[in-house]
């Protein structure tokens, strides 16, 4: 089990590159230039500007930080609730096990786009914009752990009935040695489910915010950029429009060869 | 019970809806060896779990007596038998590469084993560590030590796991087939191995075996066990007087007549490949 070297690199280039575009001196996500809007690529505006004058490459890059670094956080939560559940149920009583099984297949039978429509919708959309990102990212952590902990308990379960487990209790080692112990057992179950659930989360993101229930602006997010795309008539003014859709095209691809790799 | 006996089970053992063990019966003396032998099926690995307290472990039941030196182990709770075990009597598994913890080294097997019994410090550990490698012939060098189960062959991880079970100088080992899964060089190896501990160091072992061939080769008495109950027990050299069926069923899947392997067991003790070249 081993990430791929260049991809993680590339990914990593990226962000650093972001990083560089959005903390330079002078850039701003969210001024104004309102004789510029829709203005082509210049020296000045490396992506041209959006409907608002606002410089395309700079959003896209907080966009792209955002975004992953909210997906990250997100997926971070969503594996530590799924690990928690997975070994509950596998080690706990069979009927806490049963149940916590029924709660993730109902969970999962879900349409969960309608959900997170639901969910956020039903969440004050007049809060702040950092507050809007934190809850979608939330959100979208209370509803991705179901899939993870199932996974997770099969591999508990597995677990559970390993040989050494009963080896080291021949031994007579402590429950608490055996847990201690039983924990590196899990990174190569939790760290697929990790890496899976953050393109999943971006693209959730994505959606959401297309559907203008993500994060809120000024703050930019893909799913508000994508929203651009919404209108044909933008579609003939610049080509840099098309940038966000093809830098998330390709940090997903980047992101989702990372998780195969793992996987 | 006699001073001289070690060990006196008399148990039955179940798993939900499905009785395994119904008539256990047999004695152990110190320092001897007695092997338990069986078809696949009569319920030997069942009888290993419930003799170390463990069958609750994987969903069973046993009912009756464990009486280890005078101890009745199924009486007792699950924090007395936890310093019982690994520590008055210990287990020799069936399948090293499974037994270990493939996500840490052997040198952290070793301390956390050492650590369930056992106060005193690395020193005191190392020391006996030293020993214990020697005596199983492993290397016992620091990179060796900081080696993963996955990173050794099936051969040293059973030589580990007996190093394991010998660390607390357990009264009785219980060994669960623990040749069953090596190729024959490495099987004789190990009997060997078993057979040199137990008179250098006097510990009783229990033997558990379908291979009839490696308990004649090393124990001193052997029982039958069949269908969940122990149905003949008697010397290895008395074998020939065996009268019950199944203990013939298992005599005549032997390789070669059971006096020439008798023969070869009680002259070649010693050095058995001189003899063999003399010959």
């Amino acid at each position: 089990m081993k990430i791929n070297r260049s991809i993680a690199a590339l990914l990593f280039g990226l962000a650093l590159i972001a990083s560089a575009v959005v903390l330079a001196p002078g850039a701003s996500y969210s001024r104004q230039e309102r004789d510029a809007t829709f203005a082509a690529a210049s020296r000045q505006h490396m992506a041209g500007t959006d409907e608002l004058g606002r410089d395309r490459l700079v959003r896209v890059s907080a966009a792209f930080l955002l975004s992953l670094a909210g997906a990250i956080m997100a997926s971070a939560l969503t594996t530590a609730a799924a690990a928690g559940v997975g070994t509950l149920a596998a080690f706990g009583p069979a009927s806490v096990g049963w149940l916590a099984m029924l709660v993730c297949d109902v969970f999962l039978a879900l349409p969960w786009l309608f959900l997170l429509m639901m969910v956020r919708s039903a969440l004050p959309l007049t809060t702040s914009p950092a507050n809007s990102a934190a809850i979608t990212f939330l959100v979208l952590a209370a509803l991705g752990w179901p899939a993870c902990a199932r996974a997770v308990y099969r591999g508990a379960l597995h677990l559970k009935s390993a040989e050494w487990m009963l080896h080291a209790r021949a031994s007579g080692l402590r429950s608490a040695q055996i847990v201690r112990h039983a924990i590196p057992n899990f990174f190569p179950l939790l760290l697929p489910q990790f890496l899976v659930c953050i393109p999943a989360f971006v693209i959730a993101e994505a959606n959401l915010g297309a559907l203008g229930l993500g994060v809120g602006e000024p703050l930019p997010s893909w799913g508000g950029m994508l929203l651009e795309l919404d209108n044909s008539a933008m579609l003939m003014q610049t080509r840099w429009v098309y940038f966000p859709v093809a830098l998330l095209i390709v940090v997903l691809l980047l992101l989702d060869a990372i998780a195969v790799e793992v996987e | 019970m006699s001073d001289e006996t070690l060990l006196r089970v008399n148990l039955e053992a179940a798993y939900p809806g499905k009785s395994i063990l119904r008539d256990v019966r047999f004695e152990l003396q110190r320092g001897e060896i007695l092997g338990l032998a069986g078809t696949s099926g009569a319920g030997k690995s069942t009888l290993v779990l419930s003799l170390l307290g463990l069958l609750p472990w994987r969903g069973g039941r046993v009912s009756g007596e464990v009486e280890l030196d005078g101890e009745n182990l199924l009486a007792l709770n699950e924090r007395r038998l936890r310093e019982l075990r690994g520590c008055k009597v210990a287990l020799i598994p069936q399948s090293p590469m499974t037994a270990l913890n493939s996500a840490i080294s052997l040198q952290s097997h070793f301390v956390e084993a050492w650590k369930a019994h056992e106060d005193s410090g690395r020193a005191a550990l190392d020391r006996r560590m030293q020993d214990l490698l020697a005596e199983v012939q492993l290397p016992s060098d620091r990179g060796f030590l900081r080696r993963r189960p996955s990173q050794i062959s099936v051969g040293q991880a059973q030589r580990v796991l007996i190093a394991l079970a010998l660390l607390h100088r357990p009264q009785l080992i219980v060994a669960d087939e623990p040749t069953s899964a090596l190729d024959p060089v490495t099987q004789a190896q190990i009997v060997d191995l078993l057979r040199r501990l137990n008179r250098r160091h006097g510990t009783a072992l229990l033997y558990v075996s379908h291979d009839l061939v490696s308990v004649l080769r090393l124990c001193d008495r052997v029982a039958i066990l069949d269908s969940g109950a122990i149905v003949e027990c008697l010397p290895v050299d008395a074998l020939h007087k065996a009268s019950h069926e199944s203990t013939r069923a298992l005599l005549e899947t032997l390789p070669v007549p059971l006096d020439v392997l008798l023969s070869f067991r009680n002259s070649a003790a010693p050095e058995p490949l001189h003899l063999v070249i003399a010959e």
